[in-house]
């Protein structure tokens, strides 16, 4: 088992690698964020500074975010695709195994990744003369953390649908659009508007915000540490909370995917 | 070692295109050992069905099954199980070398990189080890595919088209692996459109067609000689007796059959012209002729 799992691992490893599509959006990326951090490198400022390193910081993560999202999804996308699991299938490695694998490789990958920005942020902190804060580790775990869920959303949406309508799903129809709609029925609602559809529409799309997967699952908690990089004393207790919807998520998702694995035809 | 009854398969391609009937209540045996060949045309459920036989698909309805076991998606039966596929959906990322270790370590257990680095220059790949599968021709992907069946001695293969795309070296080389393998007690099951392929190296035939087995049966008994006609090959001045058929022409050399009772009047035809005879024999019955006349013929040829 050990063994399987391992030459999965290192064959996803090489897939991420060598995977044109990871290698341009991550390019792309870094060169917006390279660009977002060549202002400060001219002002003496260490607020500005802060600022700066706080924005680039930020970015970053979010492109974790989104890359993690790549990753789970092209690993999957790609293979189904490409037709060649019937390779592993017909192989004494279980479906279940197979993608326990796609989805630890690409955690590892994440992990690797936040590690980096992580250390990127502590060095930036240290060139620029600016208090190295307990904030970058916090932000970084809950990023790793909110990866990980969404590595196991969009792999789940990837083995349903195509991996452009599992894309769109994910970008457009979120929690947060949702949350929104649900905010502007209830505004509605309380502005006079009575009708019993209004009503039957805000408690549609409130469950459906509850149902959908949150990047953030305690987004609003921690926004002021997002903000300042520190952490207050007591407020570390959100990452176990965000470790478990995170692993909560998975597990969902996870059993989920499986299921859509083992009937699908791979021919 | 492989049962079929009454197996159906019915799919759509599509979600608002038509049923497909793949399999028909295909039935069949595979017994320990044999060298088995799929025979029919195309669409007549050779892949459906070999893919039902290794869990890909699961059939409609009817039983298959696999040493015993129903076969399921990457379920333990499969340590003793290779497999080849028509298409070469390999993991293209991967490079020759990395994609022969990755097949390999599949089966759980280690491979030498000595037993790899060996079945690659056996197979002419060395030269190509580091190069991407995306970048190789299809004839060296099917050798990748080709390695990593030969790498564990399995009790049982499954090669589907294996010698398509093939340079002719590597075909010979090919089959006298797969020979080498049956003989140590493998059971082949092999599904080719090369039908003098099959004559070579299978030892039971089964012809399907629309989705279900018309003939199965030892592959010698559907060679069986004709008892009807003599195929002759003789040297000719001109013209040639008009009982003659099957004519085929090499220069002064003529190829034909004739009929049973007209073997004495040939006979006194060549020796009285001064013809030189080169072949006369009873005609045997190809594979090809068998498959012929069976699926075009609708009915057993014996």
């Amino acid at each position: 088992m050990a063994e399987l799992l391992k030459a999965n691992i290192l064959a996803d490893f090489a897939f991420y690698r060598r995977s044109r599509l990871l290698l341009a959006f991550m390019l792309v990326f870094l060169l917006l964020t390279g660009l977002n951090s060549i202002p400060p490198l001219f002002t003496n400022s260490g607020v500005q500074k802060f600022n700066a390193l706080q924005d680039i910081f930020s970015d970053l993560n979010t492109f974790l975010l989104f890359f993690a999202g790549a990753m789970g999804l092209f690993i999957i996308s790609s293979h189904l695709r490409n037709r060649n699991l019937k390779m592993v299938f017909t192989k004494p490695c279980s479906p279940a195994l197979w993608l326990a694998s796609a989805f630890l490789s690409a955690v590892a990958a994440s992990f690797f990744l936040n590690c980096i920005v992580l250390a990127s942020g502590v060095t930036l902190s240290l060139i620029w003369h600016v208090p190295v804060r307990a904030g970058l580790v916090f932000v970084s775990l809950d990023t790793f953390l909110a990866s990980v869920g969404i590595i196991a959303y969009l792999m789940l949406l990837a083995t349903l649908v195509h991996p452009a309508i599992a894309a769109t799903l994910a970008l457009i129809f979120n929690a947060e659009l949702f949350l929104s709609v649900q905010i502007w029925t209830l505004a509605a609602i309380r502005s006079g508007n009575s009708s019993p559809a209004l009503r039957a529409l805000e408690h549609f799309f409130h469950y459906l915000y509850l149902l959908l997967p949150m990047v953030h699952a305690f987004g609003k908690e921690t926004q002021g540490i997002y903000r300042s990089l520190r952490v207050p004393h007591g407020e570390w207790k959100y990452l176990p909370y965000a470790l478990g919807y995170a692993l909560a998520l998975s597990a969902f998702c996870y059993c989920l995917a499986l299921f859509t694995l083992q009937r699908r035809r791979h021919i | 070692m492989i049962v079929a009854e009454n197996v159906y398969m019915h799919f759509r391609r599509g979600l608002l295109s038509r049923r497909v009937r793949a399999l028909n209540g295909l039935s069949l045996e595979v017994r320990e050992g044999d060298f088995f060949a799929l025979v029919g045309q195309n669409g007549a459920g050779k892949s459906t069905a070999m893919y039902c036989f290794l869990g890909l698909l699961r059939p409609t309805s009817g039983k298959v099954e696999v040493m015993g076991k129903i076969p399921a998606l990457g379920s333990p039966l499969y340590e003793n199980v290779a497999y080849l596929p028509e298409e070469p959906h390999y993991h293209l990322y991967l490079t020759v070398e990395e994609a022969t270790r990755y097949y390999s370590s599949l089966y759980g257990k280690r491979v030498s990189p000595k037993k790899i680095d060996d079945i690659l220059e056996r197979l002419g790949l060395a030269q190509f080890k580091t190069l991407p599968l995306a970048k190789c021709s299809k004839g060296m992907k099917q050798k990748v595919g080709i390695a990593q069946c030969l790498l564990h001695e399995t009790r049982l293969l499954f090669l589907d088209e294996p010698t398509r795309g093939l340079d002719p070296l590597v075909v010979r080389e090919f089959r006298e692996a797969l020979q080498e393998i049956h003989r140590r007690g493998a059971t082949i099951v092999m599904n080719s459109h090369v039908l003098s392929e099959i004559e070579m190296l299978a030892n039971r035939v089964a012809i399907i067609d629309g989705g279900k087995v018309v003939v199965q049966d030892e592959l010698r008994n559907l060679l069986v000689p004709n008892q009807e006609l003599y195929a002759v090959a003789f040297e000719a001045n001109g013209s040639t007796p008009d009982y003659l058929t099957s004519i085929e022409r090499l220069g002064n050399l003529v190829r034909g059959s004739i009929p049973k009772e007209k073997l004495y009047d040939f006979m006194d035809y060549t020796k009285n012209s001064g013809l030189h005879v080169h072949e006369c024999s009873l005609k045997k019955i190809s594979l090809e002729d068998s498959f012929f006349k069976i699926v075009k013929g609708g009915g057993p040829l014996l």
